[in-house]
Order: C-alpha cells, then structure tokens, then sequence
C-alpha cells in the first residue's frame, strides 16, 4: 500500500494557492499550505513533506529564494525535493536582459513558471518525488 | 546672487602661486586646500574630495596630466581646471581631452581666477546633478519593471492559474459551449499577460547593458529562430517564408535578442500579408556590413506613416488587412539594433508590399567556439 504524498504549498497569494492546491488535490495528494516563508519554515520543521512547491516573490522581494537557501542548509530539509513555481525567470529576463538565469541562482531541483499548466504540474511534482525515493532507496 | 562655494584644491610646485590663488580666495568662503606635487595632491583629493581641482601641468615628480588621468579614474565628476604657462596652450589642449574641463593661462588677474572658480563649481554641480538623475533613471526603470511585473502579473497569473483548473475540472461538467467560453477566458488573460510582457520589454529594459554579454553570432541562428517562431501563423495564412542566410554574415551580438528584433519584423510582415503571400528573409555580408531584409508583398505602409513606424507607441492606421497591436514591436526592434550598433529602415509601397533593413556592423572571420548554434536546434 503507498501512501498519500504529501505536498507543502509556499505562496503569499492565495487565490494561486488555490490554483494549486485543487490540481494537488484532484490528483490524490495531501496538501498543506503556508502564506508566508516564515509558517512555511515552521511547517517544514514540524512534519516531513515528499514535496515543496515555493513561490519566489514573497513579502518585500525574493523571500523564497533566502528559503530556499535556508532549506539547502539543513541537513534533513535538503533532502526534500523543491519546485518552484514563480514568474521570477521572466522578471529576471527584465533586469538583465540577455542573459540566461543562473542554474545556480536558486539551489533547486526544477523550476516553472507561473501560471502552470495543471498536466505540466503534476508531471514535475510526480517526477521529483519519484527521484528522491530513488535516491533514498539507492542510499539505503 | 551670492557665488558658489565649495571644495577647491590647489596643485601647484610654486609656492607663489598658491600663495597668491590663496590670497585672491580670502575671505570668499571657498574651503581651500593646497599641495605642492602631484602625489601629494592624489593623496588630498583621495582623503578630502574636492569639487574643484587646479592643477599645474609641469611639475617635477608626478605630472599634472597624470593627476589628471588619476582623478579622472578616481572620481570623473570631480572638476579639474589647468594652470599652464604661456608657451603650453598646446599641452592645454591635450589636458583637455584627458577630462580636465578648462585652462587657465599663467599669468592670470584676480577677476579671471574668480570668473574660473564660478565656472568650475557650476559646471561640477551641473555633472553631479546628471550623474544623481541618470542613477535616479536607472532606478526608477527597474522599480518600474520589478514592481509592475510583479503587481501585474501576478493577479493574472492568479486568474489564469484558476481558469486552467476550472476548465480542467468542469470538463464533462459543464456544456462545450461554456468550455469553450472558459478557455476563450484564459485564452485573453494569455494575450493580456504577453502585452504587460511587451510593455516592460519596450520601457523597462535597458538594452544598452546588452552590450556587455555580446558574442560572435551566425546571423543563421536568429534567423532560424525567428522564422521558426513566425510559422505557425505564416502557416495558418498559408504565407511561404524564405530564408537565404550567407555563411559571411557574422556579428558581434546578443543572439536572443536578435532573434527578438527579426521576429518582430517577420511577425508584421506575416501580420500585414494576405493570404498566399510571400515573405523573403534574407542575410548578406556586404564589405564591413551586415544586411538583413525582410520584404513582404502585403498591405504596405502609407508613406505618412513611414517616418514614425519605429516610434514607441506609433499604431499608423492599420488599413487592409490591420489587426491589434500595441505599437511597441518596432519600437523594440529599432533600440535593439541601435544596441548592436545598426540601424533599420523601411522602404514601402501601398498595396504592393514593405522592405525592412537592419544593418549591423559586420564581425570578421568565423565565430569562434561552441556559440555557433547548428542548423536544426533552434527554438
């Protein structure tokens, strides 16, 4: 029997919370949502999570990527995969036209942008859980 | 009106001269300061940030023109003035192109001292009121593009993210004809997130700073990219697009925004063409040049219309054929071939078709290294 995933929802809006939570929600996972990286932060120490979807643009500027740093830094949350979902890529194209995002600009594993097709997140969301139960089971 | 006052620091080996430069500044409230060699002047500009620098040219030690060039390094708004003796007007001249903003001839009367400290200080308030505006515009136009892409999109996005559920999750629900009315729904949120897309693109983004990632680039990557973004609808209008790439055509450039630029410009032609149309894409290297054109037979520009195309905003009449735009397409395309140090033009005949030109400085010899994009990988 495999149980239900669970998911952890970042995001300070909370209609495109919505958004994602019912897609989640239609495809049998179990959803838990914080508004602001600080819950998030506190919901992530509390309970362990197969996957974290965070947003970027949170609170006075990018507070989900300082989150997402913070997550690398700890040594049981790195192991969680991250999605974020953000329409940052393109405000970075703004900034600095021309040149590509960094791969490195936020320690994460997979990257879309928002809004996301509910096919596209559920094919990232499943992937990414499926290669850290890999990578768990080839550690074990 | 009272004269303006500031920082003014004194290079000079003769004592005399500062002394007498000091006594013609007694008790006008300027804050002086004096140095007898060049070094030791570097080292009160360093520490004390003049406004106002006189310099002598001919010094033993450190020269005046390397005082110059060291403040220059140092802090460009800084205002330098040289002294110079009667017989170096020439050498004046050369100090003035290494950034020192006036001379003043040895010897020289009180007034003419006073007339060079008052046209100093103006000019410095002048070059540190621009520098303040330019670092206030450039500020301004990025709050502008973070903030409205964020305050802008992001209700959209929140919409656009719910329509794509609904009309997911209603499917089988509801009846076609109010599914077909959902997605129209996400189809004109779609359009309204690319226009807000747009319009940062044409205000916010400084293009200019392009510059500093350019490469070598194949004119046949853009090329290909461009044409491959404009298929579907040239498709759907049943356009044949041709492309006749020289292997020559070489430049130095940012190859996304290349691409940017061309498909704007395919874009319209495809958007401007009747059915059955024809559009010719061509890059050919002429001597040091490298022109790219894109000629369609569509509905053509009204000569009226012709000198304002590549204005931001400039919607001209439409006329046949015309569809919705927000007039900033061209606009975007012209500031990024100015980036790239070229230029556009139209040539068009009403009824018969346009010719679009950019030019671009031609790079010589092959692109080096893996930047060359082979044929087939584009988009």
């Amino acid at each position: 029997m495999t149980e239900r995933k669970k998911v952890l929802i970042i995001d300070d809006d909370p209609d495109f919370v919505e958004g994602i939570k019912s897609i989640l929600d239609s495809a049998d996972y179990e959803t838990e949502v914080a508004y602001n990286p600080k819950d998030g932060w506190a919901a992530l120490k509390e309970g362990k999570h197969d996957l974290l979807c965070l947003d970027i643009m949170m609170g006075r500027g990018a507070e989900g990527v300082m989150l997402a740093r913070k997550i690398r830094k700890d040594a049981v949350l790195r192991e969680m995969p991250v999605l974020i979902i953000t329409s940052i890529r393109e405000q970075i194209a703004f900034l600095f036209p021309g040149q590509a995002v960094h791969p490195g600009f936020v320690p994460v594993d997979e990257l879309v942008e928002k809004p996301v097709e509910p096919e596209l997140l559920l094919q990232k969301a499943g992937a990414l859980i499926a290669a850290a139960e890999a990578r768990q089971h080839g550690a074990e | 009106m009272k004269d303006a006052v500031g920082r003014i620091l004194l290079i000079d080996d003769e004592e005399v001269v500062l002394d007498s430069c000091l006594a013609i500044l007694e008790g006008a409230g300027q804050d002086l300061a004096t140095a007898t060699s060049g070094s030791a002047g570097m080292e009160q500009v360093r520490a004390w940030a003049p406004d106002l620098v006189f310099v002598d040219l001919k010094m033993p030690g450190m020269s005046g023109m390397e005082v110059l060039e060291e403040i220059r390094a140092l802090d460009p708004t800084i205002v330098c003035i040289v002294f110079t003796g009667f017989a170096t007007i020439s050498t004046a001249v050369e100090a003035m192109q290494r950034g020192a903003y006036d001379f003043l001839p040895k010897p020289f009367t009180p007034d003419e001292f006073r007339g060079m400290i008052r046209r100093g200080l103006d000019r410095r308030r002048l070059v540190v009121e621009a520098a303040t505006l330019r670092r206030e515009r450039e500020a301004l136009r990025e709050n502008f593009a973070a903030i409205t892409s964020h305050e802008l999109r992001s209700p959209l996005g929140a919409i656009q993210q719910n329509l794509f559920v609904l009309t997911t999750e209603l499917r089988g629900v509801i009846s076609d004809d109010q599914q077909r009315r959902l997605e129209r729904m996400g189809s004109r949120i779609k359009d309204l997130l690319e226009l807000v897309n747009r319009w940062l693109r044409g205000f916010a983004v400084d293009f200019s700073s392009l510059r500093e990632g350019f490469h070598p680039v194949a004119m046949a990557a853009p090329v290909e990219k461009s044409v491959e973004s404009a298929q579907p609808e040239a498709v759907r209008k049943d356009i044949d697009i041709t492309t006749e790439v020289d292997p020559a055509a070489l430049v130095l450039g940012d190859e996304g925004t290349l691409a940017e630029a061309l498909l704007n410009v395919i874009g319209n032609a495809v958007k401007y063409s009747r059915e059955g149309g024809r559009v010719r894409v061509a890059a050919v290297r002429e001597g040091e040049k490298v022109v790219v054109s894109v000629a369609d037979t569509g509905v053509g520009i009204p000569q009226a219309d012709l000198p304002h195309i590549f204005d931001d905003f400039y919607r001209g009449k439409a006329g046949e054929g015309g569809t919705g735009g927000a007039g900033i397409g061209l606009g975007i395309t012209r500031r990024i071939v100015e980036a790239h140090g070229g230029t556009i033009a139209a040539a068009s005949e009403p009824g018969r078709g346009s010719t679009f030109t950019i030019t671009l400085p031609a790079l010589a010899g092959p692109p080096a290294g893996p930047e060359q994009v082979p044929k087939g990988e584009a988009g």
